[in-house]
């Protein structure tokens, strides 16, 4: 059984890598690689099923890349399904996923706690019209790096005088930053467009390549937000690859015993302050790449778009979906993406006058109650209360 | 007339003065919610915003200013008081950031139920002094009727506070509370209830700051009228340190002034900036507050 064990984990390997070439060389040709790569995708589900327990433990790290493959291509294949506009809110969706995990590992692993990242997320935003305006030939990714490196930048700025700061302190810190952004914008205006805001010069086209999969007669609008929606779940994918084996790595596991009981972390060793310094550095980069794909989405930054309320919004979702878990992101992520459909859906059904001041304010009143539910009852949102209902299912004695 | 009184400095410092109160208001009711129960009311802003739409509803039954005050410091007394015993008490000995998500939640319900009920267009308010500014040889003199009871109003609650905590036997109570709980719960005091008095005495300084922000003519009072306040506050309150009731005083007025000397000198922009920067510079130099004592913090 072992033996047979050892044997699996390679050959899952060896399995997803050709699934990997397959799809690659299918995408190219025609849209029959979309069934293809389905068919395909269920044979990694089985083989990565199999070889499960045995992959976690020995290859937590090929796992983790499986499990995210396995995932992207799943949600790239609903993509080519759905409406525009379901594409849509999902690239926004996976955009707000990324902030929320960089949110996450700083608050649930480091046990710091910011309310600014909707600040940091305009750094990025904005970091990625200005240079899109100054440079327009320049690749996706590479652009998305700078958005990233300026996130960085601005979170070292601020994480410095954080590391003195312990929790109410550092919110009010980071609440200033966040009221300020908006100011601090208006204030360089000669490169941030001002009130209105900048419109990037060129939209986001899939290379040709890709044109198997979004030039096959259909709109080029429909193609556009079909191929920035996939670029958005692929970087998704990838952040939380990352983010997944830092939680799991050495720095991940000393985060975590800092937010539990800083002196006993001090003690074995571990300096508090650089770790402070690098939880904050690795979510302002995050949210700041959420940021600058939530700009190559909209094809647009505005100001407003990064208030205050943004940052507030950033924490109620990852409190609802469960702070400190990287499923926390992924949950509040899809909340995002839907919650302006159910609002209005909720509009409808109640028969709410949807010009009136009620309804306009269900947003509010909807996200603020569920923070203060979930921080009552649930501390680790529905992501912590699905584990704590599995365990006790599964510690349930049979019979 | 000596034009000493209208030169620019004087200007300056006299209208920085009349804001500094008001952040000196908001960092002292923060001040005495963090000292009696270790959690920093990020609501501070949108409870007494809440209790002063309460109140001024009775204007349309034509009752006059001052009844509208006293029916608005009403409303916050129990808005304190309820917000105390049905969310805050839950949540002490809990990790420090359970209380700070619960009221920023709070403060996005309140903002939002309040526009939802009173819409979010600004509603002026009667004032009762006037707002235009005295004339000295000719030239506009800094403060106006209206700023000089901003000001009165604001020492007199100041002092109200302080005479309350220093002279009678409640303050004597409410700061044993909030020292050493155990200890004076076995002397016999009434911890729970004092808690609970603690944040309705704060909500009812933050009344007070609401219904001076927006009697002012140009804001009028809207759902997020305190946020712009409440951010200075918590600065203010940050700056002089938040075990120090005269350190956020003087810290915000402080901040008034400097505030106003930025906007004449530089911009208006450049305000938040300036005081996100004096922030950050007295947190790096002095974490604790510029205003208190060191102390080895509880581990």
């Amino acid at each position: 059984m072992k033996l047979l064990a050892a044997r699996r984990v390679p050959s899952a390997i060896a399995l997803a890598l050709v699934v990997t070439i397959v799809v690659l060389a299918t995408a190219s040709s025609t849209r029959v690689g979309v069934a293809l790569s389905v068919a395909i995708d269920l044979a990694i589900a089985c083989a990565f099923i199999v070889s499960v327990p045995e992959l976690k433990t020995r290859h937590p790290v090929v796992a983790r890349a499986l499990l995210t493959l396995l995932g992207l291509d799943v949600a790239i294949f609903l993509t080519f399904f759905f409406s525009s506009s379901t594409n849509f809110n999902l690239a926004t969706g996976a955009a707000m996923s990324i902030v929320l995990l960089g949110l996450s590992f700083l608050t649930g692993a480091s046990g710091q706690i910011s309310l600014g990242n909707g600040a940091f997320m305009g750094v990025g935003a904005f970091t990625m019209a200005i240079w899109a305006n100054h440079h327009a030939t320049t690749p996706i990714v590479f652009s998305l790096l700078i958005a990233i490196a300026s996130g960085a930048l601005v979170g070292l700025l601020l994480g410095l005088p954080a590391t003195r700061l312990r929790g109410p302190y550092l919110a009010g810190m980071t609440l200033a930053f966040a009221v300020a952004f908006t100011f601090i914008l208006s204030s360089f205006s000669s490169w941030t467009g001002g009130d209105s805001g900048l419109q990037l010069p060129t939209a986001w086209i899939a290379p040709r390549w890709l044109d198997g999969f979004y030039h096959a007669g259909t709109s080029p609008l429909t193609t556009t937000t079909l191929y920035i929606t996939d670029v958005a779940i692929v970087v998704a994918g990838v952040a939380f690859f990352f983010m997944a084996n830092l939680f799991a790595s050495r720095t991940g596991r000393s985060m975590r015993l800092i937010r539990d009981n800083d002196v006993a972390a001090e003690l074995v060793g571990i300096s508090l302050p650089r770790a402070r310094v690098v939880a904050f550095i690795v979510s302002s980069a995050y949210a700041a790449l959420g940021g600058a794909l939530l700009t190559v989405i909209d094809n647009s930054v505005s100001p407003s778009t990064y208030s205050f309320a943004l940052s507030v919004t950033i924490l109620s979702l990852i409190v609802i979906g469960g702070i400190g878990t990287i499923s926390g992101a992924l949950i509040g992520g899809v909340v995002y993406a839907f919650s302006t459909s159910v609002i209005s859906w909720i509009t409808t059904h109640t028969g709410l006058n949807p010009q009136g001041n009620v309804a306009s304010q269900l947003n509010g009143i909807i996200f603020g109650g569920l923070l203060i539910l979930t921080m009552l009852f649930a501390p680790f949102g529905i992501a912590g209360a699905v584990r704590h209902f599995w365990h006790r299912m599964r510690s349930r004695p049979p019979g | 007339m000596d034009p000493f009184l209208t030169s620019r400095v004087v200007t300056d410092i006299l209208g920085g003065l009349t804001n500094g109160v008001t952040f000196g208001l908001v960092a002292l009711s923060l001040v005495l919610i963090w000292r009696s129960t270790g959690v920093l009311n990020f609501a501070q802003g949108a409870m007494p915003m809440f209790a002063t739409y309460v109140g001024f509803a009775l204007l349309s039954y034509h009752f006059g200013y001052w009844a509208c005050v006293a029916a608005c410091v009403i409303a916050g007394l129990m808005l304190g008081g309820l917000t105390e015993r049905i969310l805050v008490r839950r949540l002490y000995g809990k990790p420090e950031i359970n209380p700070i998500v619960v009221m920023v939640g709070f403060l996005i319900v309140l903002e939002a139920v309040a526009a939802a009920i009173w819409s979010s267009t600004p509603r002026s308010l009667p004032s009762p002094f006037s707002s235009i500014h005295w004339q000295l040889a000719g030239k506009p003199f800094a403060l106006s009727p209206f700023t000089v009871y901003e000001i009165v109003t604001a020492v007199l609650v100041m002092a109200l506070v302080a005479a309350l905590f220093r002279f009678t036997k409640l303050g004597l109570q409410l700061r044993a509370s909030a020292l050493a709980p155990e200890v004076s719960r076995l002397l016999g005091v009434r911890v729970g209830r004092l808690l609970t008095l603690g944040w309705m005495l704060s909500t009812a300084v933050g009344v007070i700051t609401a219904i001076l922000v927006s009697t002012n003519f140009f804001s009028g009072l809207t759902p997020t009228v305190m946020d712009g306040i409440f951010a200075y506050g918590f600065i203010a309150a940050a700056i002089g340190g938040l075990e120090s009731p005269i350190g956020a005083i003087v810290a915000g007025v402080l901040l008034g002034i400097v505030n106003q000397f930025v906007t004449d000198y530089v911009n208006q922009n450049a305000v938040i900036m300036v005081a996100l920067a004096m922030l950050v510079v007295s947190l790096m130099v002095r974490p604790s507050g510029v205003f208190t004592k060191s102390t080895q913090r509880r581990v």
